[in-house]
């Protein structure tokens, strides 16, 4: 088998060697590891597609790759052939007046944005990692980012895909506009287990006439929060509404990435407003009175894009500067009604505190959307323990509070333990049920999402190692 | 048929074989193929708000609640559910989104598939199935709501519905364009968006109209003036929405592109009643996926049989 992926490939995109795999081993979520059997990186559409048919003549389970960036284990191949799609970059098609771009999986989502600004256009969907992670993984995700508090998540943007089932079967998705179920729909987000992306028609958004940005800054982190909930439900929609902790701020302005934040803050809020110049700055001074309201000790405006690019680099980059904490970082992603978000914070703390972990609250306030990260020293067992039972009464507060466990960064193997938690055993089947709709032998990124024994009628994939073996 | 609750609903569907017609307030019921079935689902009992906190800017309700009562209970918060759907407000939420029906304010304010959040409904296997959440923003698991949403009660009958709900806009003013059609395509090209565009009459239709999510009446035009008590040359009606400033910017460069002249905003009210462009489950793409979507849900074909024009 693997000579035949050999010729459909090439011998250079074939890789086997258990040192060469490493790379492999995780995504961007370190604390998991799993080594694939094989790495196989197609260079078009059509070696794509042939290699799923050659997996599928064998019955060999794969995982798809974008760039890896994903942050809940979702691209590992545990055992599996690991699809890496980075080659497949192609912009097929860039209509400017109809303002839609129809590109291949690798392409790096920030790419099509630079691509496509020279017609005032870009691509509203914007993920931190956006400098690095594909379309196709951004598809599979249903990523979100900073701007989809006003613009929406992928899902909001994709009008078409063509994506290959896992038998290698190429057909067209799209959202049942004109008389036909959502397939398109219930294809985006379902983490590479119902097929592998081959293109995308995405919908582009023009640039808004003006910005304004500012930086909201409290001495009390429930301030903030309270803040958040007050613009909001006074019916302001900010293209973007961020919230940074103290220790978030601290790990920022202690690197590289300084932003100028104020470092004695319990909390800033990054608020960015757009639209048509006439009626921003009003907005713009609602949204002041409203953070003093609520609170704020100061409030900085950014309207030259110089100054914008700072405060927003420190966001943006705050994964990045918590490197500078501990060796290890896990991210939490859950969802919480936005007027629970003060009450939320503060049981965080007091889990973080009883837990003996350091909390850095970074995250899409707007949208309720909380990522709690924790540094920590992975060789440190006693501390693994503690953070990974800090995890889970964050987790159980956030369902007790009417919220989700994953608003943007997908279940994957990390969510895994939660989802019996969040859904009843008949919807978990119902998801089983559409998940066999696409991929009946389970083969596509096998034992994501759903947990294996939810499904009445599951069997674990077979081993590609073993399933190889007997045919090369 | 008339359950109670959503238990006994899934009693009955996990035991009966027979075909069932699903039935909201009833209003729109012929937008398919003839139904062959057995039984009348009814699900009036299935009314009413179950949750709503408005600073969240999200409602929870039965699927039987009417478009009406929604925007009642909505109203006095100075927010609106932007499912304003063709036909009358006397539907109910669950058929809305059963049938995906988007109205005229869809391209600004959002499609039924961008503002469910969750719903819960009873498959033909008779499993209870709670999709989504309740809050703005969720990727657990696969996505059934998308699934459901649009799939006109084929694969499940909704009994409750997670909605999103947008602030009333301060200011609300409704034109009438009665210039060139390319001026108009200038304006939706520029940093005013409306909440809503509807393009009157046959005239040669304008890019505008597929890129912009800008809703063409074109069959017909002549009695949609009378019914609308406009004027024949009248082209365009618009619906600005956002701040004053906002709104007063984008009225100043529609009078420089044309003649325009303001409306009453009741005549969206008729607009939804009498403009709605030709929409039905009559053509549906039975694909190889959407028989096998169709089997994992509703393996009996029990759930209105027939409407999709599917064979037995
Ligand atoms: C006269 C008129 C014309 C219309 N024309 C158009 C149009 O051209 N285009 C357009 O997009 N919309 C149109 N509508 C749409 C309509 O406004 C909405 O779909 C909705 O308001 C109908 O609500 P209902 O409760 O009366 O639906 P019903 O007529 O009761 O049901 C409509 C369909 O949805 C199914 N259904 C109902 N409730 C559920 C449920 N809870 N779960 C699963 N399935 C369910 C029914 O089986 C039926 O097939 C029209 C409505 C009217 C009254
Ligand atoms: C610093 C940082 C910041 C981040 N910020 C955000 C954020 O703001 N919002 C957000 O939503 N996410 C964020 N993420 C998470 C991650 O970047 C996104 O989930 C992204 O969409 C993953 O894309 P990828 O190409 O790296 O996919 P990968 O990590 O390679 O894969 C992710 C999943 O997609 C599947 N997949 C990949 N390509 C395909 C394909 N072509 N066909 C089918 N399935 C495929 C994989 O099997 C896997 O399940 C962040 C990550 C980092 C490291």
């Amino acid at each position: 088998m693997i000579a035949d992926l050999r010729r459909i490939v090439g011998a250079a995109q074939v890789i086997e060697r258990p040192s060469a795999l490493l790379a492999y081993e995780s995504d961007a979520l370190p604390g998991y590891r799993r080594r694939p059997a094989l790495a196989v990186f197609p260079g078009s559409r059509e070696e794509t597609v042939a290699v799923l048919r050659r997996l599928a003549a064998d019955g060999i389970p794969f995982v798809a790759r974008g760039a890896g960036t994903g942050l809940s284990g979702g691209a590992l191949a545990d055992d599996c052939v690991l699809l890496g799609l980075h080659r497949l970059k192609r912009v097929l098609e860039i209509d400017p007046a109809g303002r839609t771009a129809t590109v291949e999986p690798g392409v790096v989502n920030a790419t099509l944005t630079r691509l496509v600004a020279p017609h005032g256009l870009h691509y509203a969907p914007d993920p931190s990692s956006q400098s690095a992670c594909t379309i196709g993984g951004n598809v599979a995700e249903n990523a979100g980012g900073p701007h989809c508090l006003k613009y929406g998540v992928t899902m909001n943007h994709v009008l078409r895909a063509t994506v290959a089932l896992p038998d290698g079967e190429v057909v067209t998705l799209d959202r049942g506009d004109t008389g036909g179920y959502d397939l398109l729909g219930a294809f985006i987000g379902s983490e590479g287990c119902f097929g592998v992306v081959l293109d995308v028609t995405l919908r582009l958004t023009p640039n808004p006439a003006a910005i304004i940005t500012l930086l909201a800054d409290f001495t009390r982190l429930g301030d903030a929060a309270a803040a958040t909930s007050a613009i909001v439900a006074a019916g302001v929609l900010p293209a973007a509404l961020e919230l940074m902790d103290h220790a978030t701020i601290d790990a920022v302005e202690r690197s590289i990435y300084a932003a100028g934040y104020p470092a004695d803050a319990a909390a800033v809020l990054l608020i960015e407003l757009d639209g048509a110049a006439e009626g921003l700055d009003g907005e713009a001074d609602r949204v002041e009175a409203l953070c003093r309201a609520s609170g704020a000790r100061g409030i900085r405006r950014a309207t030259d894009p110089a100054e914008r690019a700072r405060l927003w680099q420190g966001r943006k980059k705050a994964f990045g500067a918590m490197g500078r904490v501990s060796p290890h970082l896990v991210v939490q992603d859950a969802v919480v009604p936005r007027t629970q978000l003060a009450a939320l914070l503060e049981e965080i703390a007091a889990i973080g505190e009883r837990q003996r972990v350091r909390v850095c609250n970074v995250f899409h306030a707007g949208d309720g959307n909380l990522h709690p990260n924790i540094p920590y020293d992975a060789d440190d067992p006693d501390e693994v323990a503690r953070v990974h039972a800090a995890m889970r009464e964050i987790m159980e507060r956030c369902i007790a509070a009417g919220g989700t466990i994953t608003g943007e960064h997908g279940v994957g193997l990390d969510k895994l333990p939660y989802m019996e938690a969040l859904f009843t055993p008949p919807t978990l089947e119902a998801m089983c049920s559409l998940r066999e709709v696409f991929d009946p032998e389970r083969r596509a990124n096998p034992g994501k999402v759903v947990p294996v024994h939810a499904c009445k009628e599951w069997h674990a994939a077979p081993s590609a190692r073993a399933a190889g073996r007997t045919s090369t | 048929m008339a359950p109670n609750d959503t238990r006994e609903l899934a009693d009955f569907l996990s035991e009966t074989t027979d075909g069932l017609r699903i039935v909201g307030a009833g209003r729109w019921l012929d937008a398919g193929n003839p139904v062959r079935a057995m039984h009348t689902l009814r699900l009036e009992r299935f009314a009413g708000v179950r949750q709503y906190v408005p600073e969240d800017l999200t409602i929870s309700v039965g699927a039987a609640t009417t478009l009406a009562e929604l925007d009642n209970v909505t109203r006095p918060h100075g927010q609106w559910c932007p499912l304003l759907s063709w036909g009358d407000d006397s539907g109910t939420v669950g058929a809305t989104i059963a049938t995906a029906t988007a109205g005229p304010f869809a391209a600004s304010l959002g499609r039924p598939r961008d503002l469910v959040l969750g719903l819960e409904c009873v498959d033909g296997l008779g499993r209870v199935i709670n999709a989504g959440g309740q809050v703005v923003k969720n990727v657990a698991g696969f996505d059934l709501t998308r699934l459901m949403t649009g799939a006109w009660g084929s694969l499940g009958v909704i009994t409750r519905v997670h909605l999103r709900l947008r602030a009333r806009p301060a200011a609300d003013e409704t034109w009438v364009l009665h210039g060139d059609p390319a001026a108009l395509d200038a304006f939706l090209r520029g940093p005013h968006a409306p909440l809503a565009a509807l393009q009157l009459g046959s005239a040669a239709s304008t890019a505008s109209v597929a890129s912009f999510g800008a809703v063409a009446v074109a069959a017909g035009a002549d009695s949609v003036h009378r019914r609308l008590g406009l004027d024949p040359s009248a082209r365009w009606l618009l619906r600005l929405g956002g701040n004053a400033a906002d709104v007063n910017a984008a009225v100043k460069q529609l009078q420089q592109l044309g003649d325009c002249t303001q409306h009453d905003a009741n005549i969206w009210t008729l607009v939804r009643e009498h403009c709605a462009p030709p929409a039905s489950a009559t053509q549906w793409d039975w694909s190889p996926l959407a028989r096998r979507v169709k089997h994992q849900f509703d393996p009996r074909g029990i759930l209105n049989p027939g409407l999709l024009g599917e064979r037995a």
